[in-house]
């Protein structure tokens, strides 16, 4: 069926031709409907309990969504300038969505001095005169609990806070804000020495921008490269312009599926085309290969029987490594984070269009263009010469010191494994962007100058009224707020507590230090000096429930979790009983998904492991057939692991996914070397030369294919987009550690091996008659005889040929699957006895089989003749590999013997009775 | 004295009547009168009595439409030389109960302002906020807004009338009165810093709007359950304060009114008196309480209020 399914595109150029035009219009049709989501919602597992909670903290606080306004100037405090930020903050008032904006402008402060209390505001409207600013910038310092959130220490940097919400959950949303607000801020960029905004608007639209150049530069530079590195290495123009070709239309295919399902283009979109070309080339690679072998092995060289070779001798193969390749990539689609799980959707899908199209085009393109001679093999020229030097080595290891290769490879795995223990996780979105980018310089300056621009909520939840006009648990938030202090690595905290130990020290005057008040009363009462909305992000409406805001600007989530997890066991034990506490915001959501991240990768590989293990060991009928499978596929994985954890590369969305992608990829040079080796096997017992042979044969498209696939997955170093460039770095280091495994690990245990593939089973076309007569194949099910005649080897005779000679001494035995030959014995007298007529399902040598001995007569050919052969040592080596089936062959082998030796003695009876 | 229904009805003509006179009368006086010279008879016709005591209820509405009530006493006192002194006596919540501010305003304009918290200590604190910009104890209202303009502090620049179904008004935006300043010069483009909306039918000011620099309404005041109280002058029971840029608004219920000398003794204006009534809470602070926070009346009238405020804006923008 695999081979008609081949075969189709050359049988039905027209009607493919047809099918593959229209089902790229309708895809092509769905382009449009494609949607964009760089937001942090796709970050955040969708079963993540703190979504819930954060969304009742930002509906009763205000939303975390904040960009800062960052302005900077050695003359800040002028009129002019003043009056310019003034007219900013107001025109930034009016547009839609912006829910608060606070500044100098609205900032209220209380005054204390020699029994006087003064409420005002920082700056009402700007100052008329020079000193009417400066009085303004002493207010403005004087009150700690503007410092680090609205001005710098020494008031040469002030910011806005722009608060926004998105109400109606626009997916353009960011992008609208981050606009206009720009066009607001161009405006007077020049006259400051510094006037730029972050916030999650910008970093979304940034992200967004970086995801369109990524699809400018990488798809194309993909596509260019992989043409330019198959020309060199295949030396066929076709060869190089088919990959293009189908990479084009599953390209095509992919995106137009996407905007059809509504499934939105995210950060990990960007290097789709990228493997869909570089990924996508390996199978056509292997095809051109099989079919420039079926050019040089079948007669004429026709296009058409080298179609035919091709389909024959690879099509299951490739089946399968399509399958393990998309297994590889789905392996995440259960991932509860959205980003990867979108991901594995499209690249799934992906790698299965690619299979299809690539089915049916390759084919189809040959049949039409295809080459007629082979302009690569037999060269030793050019990248031959290089597989074959690479190989030379591998050989020489192979064949002097295989356990030597072995025990090096397993102490490299260790120190690998040993590295990769110190491996971290990381989940921050700004951590995707590069840290030379103006953004993330933009975002330290803000660090630097005032306070991180990420937030996260802290909040307690007493379920009592006015809990929090009560000292004690004032004292709770100063408590938390101090201990966050010693952690050290939070820039700001602000909360309740703060407000009230501010408005102490000004009605007392006298106090140096900030300190609470002592009775709830006087708490109630200075709370009379704050207005409403001056507290609205640190306590509820009804004082039940308190939040402390925390300003942060650490970006590796792993850092980050482990002082969050410090920080929620403090709080707890600071709330204490009847008082729950919970550490929220998105920013925190996202970076804890860190966790979930490396569950989900565990988990995925596992599950890939298992699932490849379980499809190799019944595509090799043997468990022996799957371990061996999984060695390219482990060392590669345990070396990048090894990798990422020297050089300090986290784990994250991107990278996290090298190791299934990898293990998909590379498993397909496993399968076709594998499937070549078996084959191989069938006609020979050389099984030492046999690996070689199929090594020489395969290591071509594994090396071209491997460093394609390096090259292509190197491309992704100029994403704009860390996570997406770590990916590529990883993924190339990772298919050249497989070149590594396949030709060097996998020949030397394949050596050790004999496999029988299911494929090779089910695909036997032999006279099922002949062998159920057999009695060699006696009490031995289908399924049994038929991988007993894959053990054996098969024996092609032409008319004459002598397949037994009298007076040699032989080992084999064989069995007559068609033709017929006859057994003659020489006398010593020259003259020939025919002394049988041997036909289909006969048994001849069996004696040679059980006894070293001569023979003693000619077997020779009366026709053409195809035999099975059982050579006794063969048999023996394969006992071990195959115990059931070889045991039940020599039972059937002495029950043969039996059988003779009874017709002999009562033959011999019978003489005596004569 | 028991009137029958026959008289109610001439009664409610008679009222009627001297209302329509009001109003022409007004039109008719003030037609050509230039802003100052209405505010001046705004001022005039609706001066304080001298001797006012009121309770109160306000009602403070954040963002979230999360509502705080307060139990308040008003006293007013207007003395010989023009001194007018105020007192505003918070009684709940109870954690509140006994916090005063306490204004004297000498017949120049100048006011000085006060604060008493009891939790704090028996010491008067001076207020130096500015009565202008400043909200008062967390309400959206300032001491200016309770307590009327002072005339000479302003500008008044008299704009087209504006007139709704129902009601026609002046219409006077004031502009802060600086050095240099006066009508005549005040360049066409500046902004106002507010503008009042007054009836011409018994000439009380119904509307303020206050604006931004960009000349965008921000804050919003609106008097409502307009009263007589004295044949042309005329109270307002509610009275709303509405900060648009911000959200919130806070209203004031006046619950009961009374004019009477006695009730407003001059001793009430005093630090004393305060003292002894609001004595100072020195106890540790350990119990936890509950405090009602929402008052049920104030919430109705607030609703209500919200929807006539509503139409209010509905009229004016017709």
């Amino acid at each position: 069926m695999i081979i008609k399914m081949f075969l189709v595109g050359l049988n039905h150029r027209a009607a493919v031709t047809l099918f593959l035009v229209a089902t790229t219009l309708l895809a092509a049709i769905g382009l449009p409907k494609l949607d964009v989501d760089t937001g942090m919602d796709s970050l955040i597992p969708a079963n993540d309990p703190g979504r819930l909670i954060y969304q009742t903290v930002i509906g009763e606080f205000g939303s975390d969504n904040k960009t800062i306004i960052y302005i900077k100037d050695d003359d800040l405090w002028t009129p002019e300038k003043l009056a310019i930020l003034e007219r900013l903050h107001g025109n930034i008032e009016h547009i839609e969505n912006v829910v608060s904006v606070d500044s100098l402008f609205n900032l209220h402060t209380i005054h204390g001095k020699d029994g006087k209390i003064e409420s005002l505001p920082v700056l009402s409207e700007a100052p008329a005169t020079v000193e009417e600013a400066l009085a303004a910038k002493k207010r403005a310092l004087a009150n700690p609990l503007f410092i680090g959130n609205y001005f710098s220490d020494d008031g040469d940097v002030m910011a806005m806070i722009v608060s926004v919400m998105n109400i109606e959950d626009d997916r353009d949303f960011n992008r609208k804000i981050f606009t206009e607000l720009e066009s607001l801020i161009s405006a007077d960029r020049d006259k400051f020495e510094s006037l730029i905004q972050v916030g999650p608007p910008r970093i979304n639209t940034e992200l967004e921008n970086r995801l369109f150049d990524d699809f400018k530069l990488l798809g194309p530079l993909s596509a260019f490269i992989l043409f330019i590195s198959i020309l060199f290495f295949m030396r066929s123009t076709l060869s190089a312009i088919i990959p293009v070709v189908t990479s084009a239309l599953t390209v095509i295919w992919t995106f137009g599926m996407l905007g059809w399902v509504g499934i939105p283009l995210n950060i990990l979109s960007a290097m789709l085309p990228s493997l869909i070309i570089v990924i996508g080339s390996t199978e056509d690679t292997h095809m051109m290969a099989a079919y420039f072998r079926g050019l040089q092995t079948t007669d004429g060289g026709s296009r058409d029987k080298a179609i035919d070779y091709m389909a024959r001798h690879i099509g299951l193969p490739l089946v399968l490594a399509v399958l393990t390749t998309a297994l590889g990539f789905s392996s995440n689609m259960f991932s509860s984070i959205g980003l990867i799980q979108q991901f594995a959707f499209a690249s799934t899908f992906a790698m299965l269009a690619n299979g299809i199209i690539t089915i049916l085009v390759v084919p189809l393109l040959l049949s039409i263009y295809g080459p007629g001679k082979n302009p690569n093999f037999g060269d030793d020229k050019g990248p031959n010469r290089l597989s074959d030097r690479i190989l030379k080595v591998f050989r020489y290891s192979q064949d002097n010191y295989p356990i030597s290769v072995l025990m090096f490879t397993a102490v490299m795995c260790l120190f690998f494994i040993y590295h990769a223990s110190k491996l971290y996780v990381t989940n921050d979105p700004l951590s995707y962007i590069p840290s030379d980018s103006v953004l993330i310089k933009d975002t330290k300056r803000i660090h630097d100058d005032l306070a991180g621009i990420k937030i996260f909520f802290i909040t307690l939840d007493s379920n009592k009224e006015n809990a929090f006009q009560h000292p004690v648990n004032i004292h709770k938030l100063a408590e938390i707020q101090g201990f966050m202090e010693k952690q050290g690595v939070f820039d700001r905290s602000m909360s309740l507590a703060d407000h009230l130990a501010f408005a102490n020290r000004e009605f007392r005057g006298e106090y140096a230090e900030l300190a609470l008040p002592e009775t709830r009363q006087l708490v109630a009462q200075y709370l009379m000096f704050f207005h409403r909305s001056d507290l609205d992000s640190y306590v509820s409406h009804d004082y039940s429930r308190a939040n402390i805001v925390v300003r942060h600007n650490i970006n590796d989530s792993h850092t980050l979790n482990n002082y969050i997890n410090e920080l929620q066991e403090v709080i707890e034990d600071i709330a204490g009983p009847g008082m729950k506490a919970n550490i929220v915001s998105e920013n925190l959501m996202v970076n804890q998904a860190a966790d979930s991240l490396m569950v989900a990768q565990v988990k995925a590989l596992v599950i890939l492991l298992v699932l490849i293990f379980l499809i190799m060991s019944a595509m090799f009928t043997s468990f022996r057939g799957g371990a061996i499978a999984m060695v390219p596929a482990i060392i590669p994985i345990a070396m990048m692991f090894g990798v990422m954890g020297y050089l300090d590369i986290p784990l994250n969305p991107g990278t996290a996914m090298v190791a299934v992608i990898a293990i998909g990829i590379a498993i397909d040079g496993t399968i076709h070397l594998l499937a070549r080796y078996n084959e191989l096997c069938r006609h020979t017992s050389d099984y030492v030369g046999a690996v070689h042979v199929a090594v020489k044969e395969e290591a071509m498209p594994i090396i071209v294919s491997s460093i394609a696939l390096s090259f292509g997955f190197g491309i992704l170093l100029f994403s704009n987009f860390t996570v997406v460039a770590q990916f590529g770095a990883l993924a190339a280091a990772t298919m050249l550690f497989s070149i590594y495994a396949n030709l060097l690990i996998t020949p030397i245990i394949m050596t050790r091996v004999r496999l029988v593939g299911l494929y090779q089973i089910i695909g036997m076309s032999i006279d099922k008659k002949v062998l159920e007569d057999s009695p060699l194949f006696q009490n031995m099910t289908n399924y049994q005889r038929r991988k007993a005649v894959l053990i054996s080897e098969l024996s092609e005779c032409e008319e004459g040929d002598l397949l037994v000679e009298q007076g040699t001494i032989g080992r084999d035995m064989y069995l007559i699957l068609s033709g017929e030959a006859e057994v003659i014995r020489h006398d010593g007298n020259g003259e020939s006895h025919k002394l049988a007529t041997l036909l289909p399902g006969s048994i001849f040598g069996e004696i040679g089989y059980i006894r070293e001995t001569e023979r003693t007569a000619d077997v020779k050919a009366l026709s053409k003749i195809s035999a099975l052969r059982f050579d006794y040592e063969r048999m023996q080596k394969d006992l071990k590999f195959f115990p059931q089936i070889v045991a039940k062959l020599n039972f059937n082998i002495s029950y043969i013997l039996g059988e003779r030796l009874a017709d002999m003695v009562s033959q011999a009876k019978g003489h005596t009775g004569d | 004295m028991k009137i029958r229904p026959s008289q109610h009805f001439t009664f409610l003509l008679i009222l009627i009547a001297s209302s329509l006179h009001a109003q022409e009368h007004s039109d008719v006086t003030l037609d050509e009168a230039t802003g100052l010279a209405i505010m001046q008879e705004v001022y005039s016709r609706h001066q304080q009595f001298a001797f006012i005591y009121e309770e109160q209820s306000m009602v403070m509405t954040d963002r979230n439409g999360d509502r705080d009530t307060r139990k308040v006493r008003r006293y007013s006192r207007v003395e010989d030389d023009g001194t007018v002194k105020f007192l505003l006596l918070f009684d709940s919540p109870d954690e509140i109960n006994g916090v005063a501010l306490l204004a004297n305003r000498d017949a120049s304009g100048k006011t000085n302002k006060y604060i008493y918290l009891p939790a704090f200590g028996e010491q008067l604190i001076e207020n130096v906020s500015s009565g202008r910009d400043g909200n008062f104890l967390g309400t959206d209202f300032s001491i200016e807004s309770l307590t009327g303009e002072v005339l000479d502090d302003y500008i008044y620049i008299r704009r087209p009338d504006k007139k709704t179904v129902e009601v026609a008004y002046f219409v006077i935006d004031v502009y802060q009165n600086e050095e240099g300043l006066s009508a005549d010069t005040l360049v066409a483009d500046k902004q106002a810093n507010r503008r009042h909306f007054i009836s011409k039918y018994n000439l009380y000011i119904s509307k303020t709007e206050y604006f931004d620099k960009q000349g965008r309404v921000y804050k919003r005041l609106s008097h409502h359950d307009l009263k007589p109280v004295d044949g042309k002058m005329w109270r307002a029971d509610m009275i709303l304060m509405e900060d648009i840029k911000e959200h919130h608004q806070s209203l004031i219920k006046i619950s009961r009114r009374v004019f009477s000398r006695d009730y407003v003794a001059a001793e009430i204006f005093t630090a004393d008196w305060l003292f002894k009534n609001s004595p100072f809470i020195s106890r540790p602070d350990i119990d936890n309480e509950e405090i009602h926070s929402e008052d049920e009346g104030a919430t109705e009238m607030l609703n209500e209020q919200n929807n006539s405020s509503a139409n209010l804006e509905l009229e004016f923008t017709q």
